[in-house]
């Protein structure tokens, strides 16, 4: 399915959707506390059947104090691909989790965790990935520092 | 060294001059560490693929320094190769797998990652800023990655300072830690021409002249003659 005709499909479905300009595919946003619900629909329609969650992450936005969290679905019976994103606030960074959907998001949940902080609701263990266990901060946060790291001169 | 610390100074103590012998065994013990360096098979990052793969691989060949047994125990290896950037959670365990090898240990240090934290120097909440902050390193070889043959420069430098520096008396000292570039005045491009020239005078035979040489060839060269006149 072609982006234009993926995007009015969906919008047709869940209506409180928004599109997003700038992407090389379809893409739109969601508000954080529908996302599980869109999440769901993206599935198990039978029209989409989006079976594979290709990456998740999250980008880090200091200026609009907020996590931007991507989805990025694949269908492999359509063949077609999706970008789904959502904002949560960075000072309560929690959102629904979908490993109930996809089980790999178990483990790309638990790396966003690690290096960005966003806690996710009902993950089954959510705890370090990469990093020690008692590591303190979120390290890819754009304003994490401490002791280790070196500012480079100017 | 189990023999050579406990009961072989002992020996040569007792009688006078017995100094000369040590330091005459220390050459003969030295010069057999150095040739028969036992590199633990460990890498931390993309530097192994240069320094234990490719360099230890045919077209290269480690075996030709005697260091081609990598061992993957490190109770059986006595030289750490830290090749690419050591992170913060791998530390602790380099520093132990260092303290379970064999003495005498040596250390080699390969790439800007391993010498000073290379482009992970700034800004960087995970990388280590050089191995000598976690072992102490015996020889830098620099390079991002070092081609195989600055490697064997960095060996073949480690290998001398076992020949002069240790000695069975003083075990554990360690002398300083040396930089091992290739000279400024070698670059690869010579390296690889040399190495060219080399391989075409060795493998390229020309018959005939090779058969020329031969002790009967003066008895074929009567033969031929013969039956073409006749």
């Amino acid at each position: 399915m072609d982006p234009e005709k993926l995007l009015a499909l969906i919008e047709s479905i869940c209506p409180t959707v928004r599109h997003r300009a700038h992407a090389d595919r379809a893409a739109l946003s969601i508000a954080a506390d529908e996302l599980l619900a869109l999440m769901a629909v993206l599935r198990d329609d039978p029209a989409l059947r989006f079976d594979f969650l290709v990456t998740h992450t999250a980008i880090d936005l200091p200026d609009e104090k907020c996590f931007e969290l991507v989805y990025l679905l694949y269908a492999s019976e359509h063949g077609h691909s999706l970008f789904v994103t959502t904002r949560v606030d960075r000072d309560n960074p929690v959102v629904p989790s979908v490993c109930g959907l996809w089980p790999i998001a178990e483990w790309q949940e638990r790396e966003v965790y690690d290096l960005m902080g966003v806690l996710y609701d009902e993950h089954p263990d959510l705890r370090r990935m990469f990093l020690e266990d008692d590591w303190v901060g979120f390290p890819l946060r754009k304003d994490y520092q401490d002791e280790h790291m070196l500012e480079l001169p100017k | 060294m189990g023999v050579a610390l406990e009961k072989l100074p002992g020996i040569v103590e007792r009688f006078p001059g017995g100094s000369v012998a040590v330091t005459q065994l220390d050459q003969a013990i030295n010069l057999a560490r150095s040739n028969s360096l036992w590199p633990l098979m460990f890498g931390t990052k993309c530097c192994a693929i240069e320094m234990l793969m490719a360099t230890g691989a045919a077209h290269h060949d480690l075996a030709r320094f005697g260091a081609e047994v990598a061992r993957a125990s490190v109770r059986q290896a006595d030289l750490m190769v830290i090749a690419g950037a050591i992170v913060k959670k791998m530390a602790p365990r380099m520093r132990l797998l260092y303290e379970q090898m064999a003495e005498p240990r040596y250390v080699i240090a390969t790439g800007s990652c391993a010498i000073s934290g290379g482009p992970f120097m700034y800004n960087s909440y995970t990388i280590v800023r050089g191995a000598d902050e976690i072992v102490p390193v015996d020889v830098y070889v620099p390079g991002c990655p070092p081609r195989p043959e600055a490697f064997f420069w960095g060996l073949m430098t480690l290998q001398k300072m076992i020949r002069e520096g240790e000695t069975i008396r003083e075990p554990g000292i360690r002398r300083k830690p040396v930089m091992a570039a290739l000279p400024e005045d070698v670059s690869m491009h010579d390296i690889r021409r040399e190495i060219c020239s080399a391989l075409i005078e060795d493998n390229v035979v020309d018959v005939a002249k090779a058969a020329d040489e031969k002790p009967w060839a003066r008895k074929v060269r009567e033969w031929i003659q013969k039956s073409s006149s006749r």
